[in-house]
């Protein structure tokens, strides 16, 4: 702490003001998509402020979540095949991403750590020096490339730009944790005749546990997200995410923003649990991957 | 922990752990090799190329790409407004982060979900957020022309977007809502590796808070500013997903990545493409570089 603030109230007051301040910033925005999400067509279109619609409603997400609906009169089709589709294309890319990064990265960065071979500080650097080139640079060829392994539109094609994409941040987070454990326990296990496969997965990857959680939610937060990758590389529902669907839900005459904002509330279901209840590992990893 | 290593390495490498080892990132060198190394080569000698779905041939062009691209009026238009993005965006998102890493590392009660509150934001997926704030935005029926006319700010609705100014800024504050916790975040982590008894030393010389702030949480937290001015600057270089929903194609708003996504995949102007791409990440590399060699010269001579 600096200078003892504690005992003087003005600093007090405007301590807990500033708290309010960041919780209105981050939270205000959230709050109002969901507000709207559950407030009535005909209230949507209100000029006055209200914070909470008179007559809250379900109707945005029964039009998401259920069969044929109605508006002015007429039958609408219902978009729930297509949200569907993308929801499940969001969860199977984002979470098989995810699987593949953490899994390359708990040995790979172990080798890096551990490991004596040849090229291996050349090799480390040339890998995290990715992290500063924009995914957009390698997209072109990255195009070309998919096309011609028939991997366009594929849970293959696009799970496998996700790991090229989050995997140096990975290898990173994990080898800051592998410094940090002591050797001694790797070296009881090895004077007990263990081997280092052995004393890898049933030592040291149980001690890393929490490393490997930061690295996870980290990987699968980037994955969910995406935008730009699914653009180019999902042209049909065969594996368009829920990032690239809402969005068309906009035609050029009319926003439903009910509607949106009701698609964005669930769209943003998965990130909004991993804070709540594994902020913890959230924030260490985003503490331990800023560190250079 | 590199130059530790160093000294040891000097035996020879044991054939077994040398296997074990490649068997371990074999992988890595796979998907690294052929998804981002080999591309990247790629789009550097490809840019020298005219490749270009529409045309028959893929002729040697030399830096013909090069010299069109520097002559071409909306590419100049997308680096404006790019340059902008970042000025302002790299700007608003320090002040901002380091507001909120300076009031979280003072607060002790609840300290744990304000943090999670305040890093909500960037765990959003861009898209949701640009949506969520296009209708805060909405002229008729917005939140924040509502919040501004219930609080006598502005006697009628301002429509945001109506200049050029306008677009960008509203586009550059959705950016900046995201990105602001991840500058907090890392200049969290430094102030927290600020020893305390240097702060009752500056207030034993009798250092008010802001000399405190200049003198001691300054100089010791540069190497974590360096960081997070360099992630910002990445970043908002790479701007596209708040950018594209809420103004598409349009130039007003278009960045220099929205460029390169138009030239390649609707002009189908692939090796076009390639090249403006590879001038985004040479700029943003050198802005980056910039401040790290700054910010550790000012550190050593302070």
């Amino acid at each position: 702490m600096s200078w003892k603030a504690v005992s003087n109230p003005i600093l007090s007051i405007a301590k807990a003001f500033a708290v309010l301040l960041l919780v209105i910033w981050s939270l205000g925005p959230i709050y109002w998509a969901f507000a709207t999400s559950v407030t009535p067509s005909n209230e949507i279109i209100s000029k006055s402020l209200r914070l909470w619609p008179a007559h809250a409603t379900l109707e945005h997400y029964a039009k998401l979540l259920g069969a044929a609906s109605t508006a002015h009169g007429n039958e609408v089709q219902s978009v729930w095949p297509q949200f569907r589709a993308a929801m499940i294309n969001s969860i199977v890319t984002s979470g098989l991403a995810t699987i593949v990064t953490v899994a390359i990265a708990a040995f790979g960065a172990y080798a890096f750590v551990r490991l004596r071979f040849p090229g291996r500080n050349i090799l480390f650097a040339l890998v995290v020096a990715t992290m500063a080139i924009p995914a957009y640079t390698v997209m072109i060829p990255l195009y070309r490339l998919m096309i011609s392994l028939n991997l366009i539109d594929t849970y293959l094609g696009i799970t496998l730009i996700y790991v090229s994409a989050f995997l140096p941040l990975a290898l990173w987070l994990m080898r800051t944790v592998y410094e940090a454990m002591p050797l001694s326990l790797e070296e009881a296990a090895w004077l007990d005749g263990a081997g280092r496969l052995y004393t890898l997965v049933a030592i040291v990857l149980p001690l890393a546990a929490p490393g490997l959680i930061a690295a996870a939610i980290l990987t699968f937060l980037n994955a969910w997200g995406q935008f730009i990758v699914p653009l180019v590389f999902s042209p049909t529902l065969a594996s368009k995410s829920l990032t690239v669907l809402i969005p068309e839900f906009a035609t050029r005459s009319n926003i439903d923003y009910g509607l949106m904002n009701a698609a964005g509330i669930l769209a943003i279901i998965p990130p909004v649990a991993l804070v709540i209840f594994l902020n913890r590992y959230l924030v260490s990893g985003l503490m331990a991957g800023a560190q250079k | 922990m590199a130059s530790q290593s160093g000294l040891r390495t000097r035996k020879p490498y044991r054939r077994d752990e040398t296997i074990l080892a490649f068997a371990f990132i074999v992988p890595i060198i796979v998907i690294m090799g052929g998804l981002v190394f080999g591309p990247l080569v790629n789009t550097v000698v490809d840019s020298f190329y005219r490749i270009d779905p529409m045309q028959p041939g893929e002729p040697f062009i030399g830096l013909k790409n090069y010299t069109r691209l520097i002559a071409d009026g909306d590419v100049q238009t997308s680096w404006a407004n790019s340059a902008f993005y970042v000025v302002l965006a790299v700007v608003a998102e320090t002040l901002i982060g380091l507001g909120m890493a300076l009031l979280l590392n003072r607060v002790r009660l609840g300290r744990k979900w304000l943090l999670a509150i305040a890093v909500l934001p960037w765990c959003l997926p861009p898209v949701v957020n640009a949506i969520v704030w296009m209708w805060i935005y909405h002229p008729n029926y917005g939140l924040l022309n509502q919040v501004l006319m219930s609080l006598g700010v502005i006697n009628e609705a301002v429509v945001w977007s109506n200049d050029r100014i306008g677009g960008l800024v509203m586009v550059t504050l959705v950016h900046v809502w995201r990105m602001a916790p991840l500058t907090a975040i890392i200049l969290l982590a430094a102030l927290q590796s600020v020893p305390g008894e240097l702060y009752e030393a500056a207030k034993l010389d009798g250092a008010g808070p802001l000399r405190s702030f200049q003198q001691v949480t300054l100089p010791l937290i540069s190497g974590g500013l360096a960081i997070a001015l360099s992630q910002s600057t990445v970043f908002a270089f790479n701007l596209f997903d708040e950018a594209w929903i809420m103004g598409g194609a349009s130039l007003g708003t278009r960045s220099v990545i929205i460029q390169t996504y138009l030239s390649a995949f609707q002009d189908l102007r692939f090796s076009y493409g390639m090249a403006l791409s590879l001038l985004a990440m040479i700029a943003s590399l050198l802005v980056s570089l910039i401040y790290v060699a700054k910010v550790s010269r000012d550190t050593r001579m302070g």
